[in-house]
């Protein structure tokens, strides 16, 4: 009600003012647009400025520099009393001073309330009537004027005629100019030290020195917020687990990529055939290196977004472990063997060579005491040799070929049991001391009213006569079939006889001599045996067939163990000293070591000889023994035993010795080694027997 | 060529010359040495006739060139080299060749024997004279018939009657040896013992106990003559006893089978020292003039032992050149370096001491193993084999050489 009253009363003041304009009937005319706005805004202004519902949006200043605007071309019958609040004038008649310093007095307001709104009711230009507050009048906008409160209003520019897109003409550009921006002189402050900063850090220093402001303290990040979770935790532990491989680097290229290698790294035919079949996997360079005389010649690689490619993918999708491979170099896997010239003594070389059999050496056997050497030969003889001097003592004609000798091993007496045809003799050379030879003889003898009782076994005992007593034979054990092989028990009383037949169950027998008594230990046919033999301590006694080795209990009369020989036919077999051991020989060139607290199966298979293993044998004192084979070789191997159940035998091959011809595709048939010298006799198809030491 | 200064001297007056250092090509050999010497002889005696010389340089024989051996031997070629010269010894001839009907077993000082001139029912293995003065002399001989006989020979009417039959054995003899006084002999045989016999022939057999039920047969060589029985038995070796000798006459020495070598005392029968080998001992010998025991052994080698050190078994010296058993070893009986072996290598080797690497000389005559070998006072070499011979060598050492 306030501004009504000041509007109604500056419209007073105003409508006195207007009286002097012209008529105010002119309003569309845009050429005297001034002309029309000074005389129509008198009159109409007023009434009209509180109709029009903008009219409180626009400020004074709009209609101020409206005015000034308008005012350039009419009398001027602006305020002067500058922007101040109009109601410092609300009591006085005037509103104001105008330019020549005269009073302009309000205008008169007879209009009421009622008249207001008739006048809105009824003046089409109500709504464009705008009252100034400053001189109190009401004017009427022309068209022009209303148009430009428009743009204004749309935020447009208020001529319309700007154009305010036009290109612009950039001050600050990329371009150089040869002239600088100003050129004014650098100042002087400019290369003078400032004295006001001076003082500034004077007083920072002086207040630092005085302990008013301390210096910003830097933050100690060493213990802060970053730190190594891990780093207190081992090592070894972290390396476990990093598992991140980066992937192999691109080698760097070679000759062989280049534009113009040099010619040998060029393909030949060969190389680009094997190249072109090979897979492309395979292939050691992935592409064919080719020559271009100049580098501008080269062509696109055809396959580089392929590689690049599978470049890509191998860097991140390949999977990459770290393979943990344990580098194991093969020849560390093989057990130490001690060097043979460690496992001294062994026979070496070849000493002396008993020559005088004419017919090929079966079956040697040496005495107990190590001073003589029997031998039994083809051509009928069973010789008895010096073993230091190789001298032939003596020579029995047995007539027929000796299979098998074996000399007592009693050192008490001194008998040779030998196997021909179908009998076995027992010798008494008389190669010893007279008690000795006394105590043989009596052995033979004696018990002879025994005999009679049960003769008519398959096994027939007599004594020799005439000639055969002269030459020292003193019984003869008529067997069924022919004998090949006569073994001794350690005691020296017991005597095994070995009948190969398949057809039979009398294949074995076992000879008292003290009581002239024989007796079949088997009842049935377990398969063609090969050699017998008795444990050297226990008793137990051993029967090699053609694929194993029975052990047999003599007292409970029973088999204990059955040895699976894993060979085709087993030709001979050697028991070892202390009783725990066996070595078998088979004709398809293996040895095979059982160890029998092991188990049934060999410990250990030697294939070193290249043809039939015939004979093998242990030595009784030295940690020896000894397989001869067809091959005319003796292999020596060194086979230590130990006490301890834990620790397997150390078998170590230590030497071959040669020397025997090989005649009729035989070799050597025959080994035995000496008692008590590490000494190994052979026996050889060449009629011949050689010492080796 | 370099040159090295020498100093030549020798021992043996007749060749001796002038005491000064000569300058001699370092690459020169014996031959050019003995020149050097026999031209410097010239010049001193011109009635002196060539003589081939042998050099010792520090005790060991020149073989290769002067200066390679100073290489080897490792001694200084700044220094003036002493150079010992010896007149050469020649090689030994075959002289004689005695054919026998039997291998020979044993030879002692041109005698041997085999199983069919003596009467023991078995093979004799070593003989031993216990006596070679006057007309009859008295000889041992040890056979596989576990028995000693002593034999009287007449020179004379060249009939040899048994004197003593020695039982006590329980094994072949293989070694007999009679005490340097001539009144003792050691057996040493299979059976492990050694037994000290006395060799003085009487006409009482000794006491034995034999049992009555004896064999014919041994009843039969018991008349060959009286019983005797040992003295003394020295058991101690594990194996067969191969080679006995006595170092003096109260120290017997033994070789055995069991690898040792065992020096007993006679007086109270005690073994004094043993030495031990690696290797079976098949003969071994003593030299009073050098002091050493040499052995031969079946890993071929001759070793030397001294045998008064105690309870070692220290190698002096290997010689090594044989390629069988060495069986037989003697020293010579006048020279403190020489000595000879025997082989089943069918060789007979002349050995200096002096020169280890390689034999003096090899005598090829066997055509069978040889089995003894013995020297003769008379410088005479003798060696009897397999092969029924026996081969006598003249052998030219030249006296002055030998030492002592």
């Amino acid at each position: 009600e306030d501004e009504d009253l000041s509007d109604s009363e500056d419209s007073v003041y105003s409508g006195l003012e207007d009286s002097g304009s012209d008529s105010e009937d002119d309003e569309d005319e845009e050429e005297a647009l001034d002309a029309a706005a000074d005389d129509d805004e008198e009159e109409e202004k007023e009434e009209q400025a509180q109709r029009v519902e903008f009219t409180c949006q626009l400020t004074a200043d709009w209609l101020r520099l409206f005015s000034v605007f308008s005012c350039r071309m009419s009398p001027d019958i602006r305020n002067t009393v500058g922007n101040i609040p109009m109601e410092w004038y609300r009591d006085f008649p005037h509103i104001g001073y105008d330019l020549d310093g005269k009073k302009i007095y309000k205008p008169i307001r007879n209009k009421d309330e009622l008249d207001d709104f008739l006048d809105k009711m009824e003046n089409p230009d109500y709504w464009r009537t705008v009252h100034d507050k400053q001189t109190g009048s009401d004017i009427i906008l022309s068209d022009d004027q209303v148009e430009l409160v428009n743009r204004l209003q749309r935020g447009q520019f208020g001529d319309v005629n700007f154009n305010e897109y036009q290109p612009s003409v950039e001050f600050f550009s990329k371009d150089v100019m040869i002239h600088p921006v100003t050129n004014r002189p650098a100042d002087k402050r400019s290369f003078i030290p400032s004295l006001i900063e001076k003082e500034k850090v004077s007083k920072l220093v002086h207040a630092i020195k005085m302990g008013w402001i301390k210096p910003r303290r830097v933050e100690d990040d060493s213990r802060g917020r970053y730190y190594d979770l891990w780093s207190t935790e081992d090592s070894s532990i972290l390396a476990k687990h990093k598992m991140h491989l980066p992937a192999p680097k691109i080698p760097l290229p070679g000759h062989q990529e280049s534009y113009n290698p040099p010619p040998e790294y060029l393909f030949t035919d060969e190389e680009r055939a094997l190249w072109e079949q090979q897979d492309p996997s395979d292939r050691k360079l992935p592409f064919v290196p080719v020559r271009f005389s100049s580098l501008r010649q080269v062509p696109a690689f055809p396959r580089f977004i392929h590689e690049r490619f599978e470049r890509c993918l191998d860097l991140y999708l390949c999977p990459r472990q770290r393979k943990m491979r344990v580098n194991v170099n093969p020849e560390d896997l093989i057990p130490k063997l001690p060097k043979p010239k460690d496992l001294q003594p062994f026979p070496t070389t070849q000493s002396l060579v008993y020559q005088g059999h004419s017919g090929l050496v079966r079956s040697i056997s040496v005495s107990p005491s190590g001073q003589w050497l029997a031998s039994g030969s083809d051509d009928g003889s069973v010789r008895f040799w010096e073993v230091r001097s190789s001298r032939c003592m003596k020579t029995v004609q047995v007539g027929g070929a000796v299979k098998s000798v074996a000399w007592n091993p009693n050192p008490s007496v001194c008998l040779l049991a030998v196997a021909l045809d179908s009998v076995v003799l027992l010798l008494s050379p008389s190669l010893a001391d007279r008690q000795v030879v006394s105590a043989s003889e009596r052995l033979l003898s004696g018990q002879d009213e025994v005999e009679p009782a049960e003769g008519a076994g398959p096994v027939t005992w007599g004594e020799a006569e005439g000639e055969e007593l002269n030459q020292g034979i003193r019984l003869r054990i008529q067997h069924p079939k022919a004998v090949h092989q006569v073994v001794w028990h350690t005691k020296g009383d017991y005597l095994a006889s070995v009948m190969p037949d398949h057809s039979s169950h009398l294949q074995v027998f076992i000879h008292q001599v003290s009581r002239r008594r024989s007796q079949n230990p088997f009842r049935r046919n377990k398969g063609l045996v090969q050699c017998v033999s008795f444990h050297p301590v226990r008793p137990y006694f051993f029967v090699a067939t053609q694929r194993s080795v029975r052990i047999y209990n003599l007292v409970k009369q029973e088999m204990t163990k059955k040895l699976q020989a894993n060979s085709k036919w087993i030709s001979s077999m050697a028991v070892h000293p202390g009783g725990d051991h066996v070595i078998c020989g088979s004709y398809d060139c293996r040895l095979s070591w059982f160890d029998l607290d092991l188990s049934t199966k060999p410990y250990k298979m030697l294939r070193h000889h290249k043809k039939a293993v015939r004979g093998v044998a242990y030595h009784r004192v030295y940690p020896l023994f000894a397989s001869a084979s067809d091959d005319g070789s003796v292999i020596i191997c060194h086979g230590t035993v130990y006490n301890d159940l834990l620790q397997n035998p150390l078998i170590v091959p230590v030497k071959v010795l040669r020397g025997h011809v090989i005649t009729h595709d035989l070799g050597v048939l025959d080994v035995t080694f000496h008692p008590t010298q590490p000494w190994i006799f052979s026996s050889g198809a060449d009629a011949t027997i050689r010492l080796f030491t | 060529m370099s040159q090295l200064q020498a100093r030549f001297f020798t021992e043996d007056k007749r060749y001796v010359v002038d005491d000064v250092p000569f300058s001699i090509p370092a690459g020169s050999e014996v031959e050019d040495l003995s020149n050097v010497i026999n031209k410097l002889l010239l010049a001193k005696n011109a009635s002196h006739s060539k003589v081939d010389f042998d050099f010792l340089v520090r005790g060991q024989f020149l073989r290769t060139s002067l200066s390679f051996h100073m290489e080897t031997e490792g001694i200084s070629t700044e220094e003036v080299v002493e150079i010992e010269y010896v007149e050469r010894v020649t090689a030994p001839e075959p002289e004689e060749c005695m054919m026998h009907d039997d291998w020979i077993s044993s030879v002692d000082a041109g005698w041997s024997y085999d199983k069919t001139v003596a009467g023991h029912t078995d093979v004799v293995k070593d003989v031993a004279w216990v006596k070679r003065d006057g007309l009859t002399s008295l000889l041992l001989t040890a056979s596989l018939d576990q028995t000693i006989l002593m034999w009287e020979w007449n020179s004379e009417r060249n009939k040899v009657k048994a004197r003593h039959c020695c039982r006590g054995h329980t094994g072949s003899v293989d070694t007999v040896a009679t005490d340097p006084t001539g009144s003792k002999f050691c057996s040493g045989s299979w059976d492990k013992m050694l037994k000290i016999w006395s060799a003085v022939p009487t006409d009482e057999a000794d006491e034995v106990e034999e049992p009555a039920d004896r064999p014919r047969k041994k009843q039969k060589t018991q008349q060959l003559g009286l019983t005797r029985t040992p003295l003394m038995t020295l058991s101690g070796h594990n194996e067969a006893v191969s080679s006995v000798l006595w170092c003096d006459s109260e120290e017997v020495c033994s070789a055995s089978w069991d690898h040792t070598i065992r020096v007993w005392d006679v007086e109270t029968g005690g073994m004094k020292t043993t030495l031990t080998g690696s290797k079976v001992f098949n003969c071994i010998s003593y030299s009073p003039l050098c002091r050493r025991l040499a052995s031969g052994s079946t890993d071929r080698h001759i070793r030397l032992y001294d045998p008064r050190t105690k309870d070692g078994s220290l190698v002096l010296l290997s010689l090594t050149s044989h390629t069988g058993w060495v069986t037989a070893v003697k020293w010579a009986p006048s020279h403190e370096h020489q000595l000879v072996s025997g082989s089943l290598d069918n060789l007979v080797k002349l050995w200096d001491t002096r020169s280890c690497k390689a034999p003096l000389y090899d005598l090829a005559a066997h055509e069978d193993k040889v089995f003894c070998v013995d020297w003769t006072e008379s410088g005479l070499m003798l060696s009897g084999g397999a092969d029924n011979k026996l081969y006598t060598y003249r052998y030219s050492a030249c006296q002055t050489d030998a030492g002592a």
